[in-house]
């Protein structure tokens, strides 16, 4: 059959090789337009919760309900090397809560107890308060409330702990289901290496 | 103007003037007093001392890249075994184990991500948005496809998409549509790629993906999804028991180019060349409805191998018949 030479196989030959080189040539523009693995990623300076100046009683769930992995995909991280490593750290205590006996808030903020609390350095054990303390967020327990950003936005913290995609966890939605969500569209999508840097959420914009 | 109300006019400038005042005395106060953000105060190692070192930032990194270029390869090979078994070897036993080879890889190990079907939405905006970009691997695995399908047909249907290979291994008792109305509900897919394309080409804050929103199998292929859209892919199991492959059929978009690029294929399925029995049966045996006048036609022809199964001649090729 493809043997024969027919006016027929003639003409689906020739059209073949104009669907052929049209497929070809888009996938050449847009091959030179890739710019390499990208994944989805949480601007922290878009997010509510971490954006300066956000002013908002209720803290925003949307990345833990909304995410398609039962366990969201989007933990709270906390930055070491800008935490303060406070004594009574507000992300990590209810600081409403009544004081107990050793003057510390007696209930903890995060409702899935994922914070863990650990003297380091030069540790007094008789002047506790004056110790530092490191805040380690375990990602097993955590599913991205935002609770703890909320809280470790300055005034009170410095803002060190942030919500962020763990692309290990993350199924890479070709659209995210948070990002349709997120009121701020703080879900971008963003080249790997550049998604891995944890940023330092910026204020709002001055109008 | 009356006592009264010259009297109300007084007590409201007295009002505002009040208002003023004490708002602007108010934000007065807060300029007053800048509040210093103290960015700087965070503790580091020489302060905290003891031998701390800071903790590095637990960053898992996304799925390795050369997996991302195995996925390709894999497709790529999977599509060729599928030539192969089909054209050359004409055994659907081993086309069916290739399709549950590809349904356990593409479907449940990768979560029916990355797929072409979907990849049309991004090339679409790919193509459309300067700002928008897709990585190489999305662009091979939207073109590989199309490009075998303009010398083979719908290879991909057939052994290699999760999506078409849960609907083959649920079909049970297959009808035949009635040729009117399976040329009517083919055209339903062409539709489905012009309303998909046009709610991906729209700018970024409404766009809108609708083929991987109405995905009716990831759900499946994740384990968990939405109640509505696995209702639906329940739905198009049970309706693929008695009609062959429905979604691919009439609603599959990427089913829609593949059958368009398929009418110039070099070569297909061919039944028996040139000694058919004229028996009918592969025509029968065919969920799909695409044998007319004793040939497979390209467009509609999802090599399943099917055909070869019921065919006295293929099955026993020294018999008399």
């Amino acid at each position: 059959m493809s043997g024969e030479v027919s006016r027929r196989n003639v003409l689906s030959s020739v059209v073949r090789g104009a669907v052929i080189a049209s497929l070809g040539g888009t996938a050449g523009y847009l091959v030179q337009k890739a710019k390499g693995q990208i994944v989805w990623q949480v601007d922290a300076s878009r997010c509510v919760n971490s954006r300066l100046g956000e002013v908002s009683a209720e803290v925003c769930r949307l990345c833990t309900t909304e995410c398609v992995v039962a366990q969201s995909a989007v933990r709270a991280v906390n930055n070491f090397a800008e935490c303060g490593r406070c004594y009574i750290c507000p992300a990590y205590f209810n600081i409403k809560s009544a004081v107990d006996a050793k003057g510390l808030p007696s209930e903890k903020l995060c409702p899935r107890d994922a914070i863990r609390r650990e003297p380091i350095g030069w540790v007094d054990p008789a002047d506790p308060a004056n110790n530092f303390y490191e805040y380690i967020i375990d990602e097993e327990k955590c599913d991205g409330c935002g609770l703890c950003v909320k809280a470790c936005k300055e005034p009170l913290g410095l803002g060190s702990i942030v919500l962020s995609v763990r692309h290990s966890i993350c199924v890479d939605c070709n659209r995210c289901a948070i990002s349709t969500a997120c009121p701020k569209d703080a879900l971008v999508q963003r080249p790997t290496e550049e998604a891995l840097s944890v940023r330092k959420a910026a204020p709002l914009a001055t109008p | 103007m009356t006592g009264v109300q010259r009297f109300r006019r007084c007590l409201l400038a007295v009002l505002v003037f009040l208002i003023l005042t004490i708002d602007s005395a108010g934000t007065g106060l807060a300029h007053a007093v800048p509040y210093e953000r103290p960015v700087e105060t965070a503790p580091q190692e020489e302060t905290i001392g003891g031998g701390y070192a800071t903790p590095p930032v637990q960053k898992p990194r996304p799925r390795a890249y050369w997996l991302e270029i195995l996925d390709v390869v894999l497709l790529a090979a999977a599509m060729a075994v599928n030539v192969w078994l089909v054209l050359s070897r004409r055994d659907r036993r081993w086309v069916l184990a290739l399709t549950a080879a590809c349904l356990a890889y593409f479907g449940f190990y990768r979560e029916g991500c990355i797929c072409p079907i979907g990849s049309i939405q991004n090339v679409a905006v790919a193509l459309t948005d300067p700002g928008y970009s897709i990585p190489i691997v999305v662009t091979a695995v939207f073109f590989l496809p199309l490009v075998v399908a303009a010398f083979y047909g719908r290879v991909f249907c057939g052994g290699v998409c999760p999506l078409g290979a849960m609907q083959e291994l649920v079909v049970l008792k297959p009808v035949q549509v009635p040729r009117r109305l399976d040329y009517a509900l083919g055209l339903l897919k062409y539709a489905y790629l012009a309303v998909a394309i046009i709610a991906a080409v729209q700018p970024a804050v409404t766009r809108d993906f609708l083929i991987c929103r109405f995905d009716p199998f990831v759900g499946f292929f994740r384990r968990e999804g939405f109640a509505h859209m696995m209702l639906i892919g329940g739905g198009f199991l049970v309706l693929g028991m008695f009609v062959g492959r429905p979604y691919c059929r009439y609603l599959c978009p990427y089913g829609g180019l593949l059958s368009w690029i398929s009418r110039v294929a070099r070569r297909g399925v061919t039944i028996t060349p040139n000694k058919e029995l004229d028996c009918g049966l592969c025509a029968e045996a065919c969920p799909y409805g695409a044998i007319e006048n004793m040939r497979a036609v390209r467009k509609e022809c999802l090599y399943c191998a099917r055909c070869y199964a019921a065919c006295p001649r293929e099955t026993n090729p020294g018999a008399l018949v």
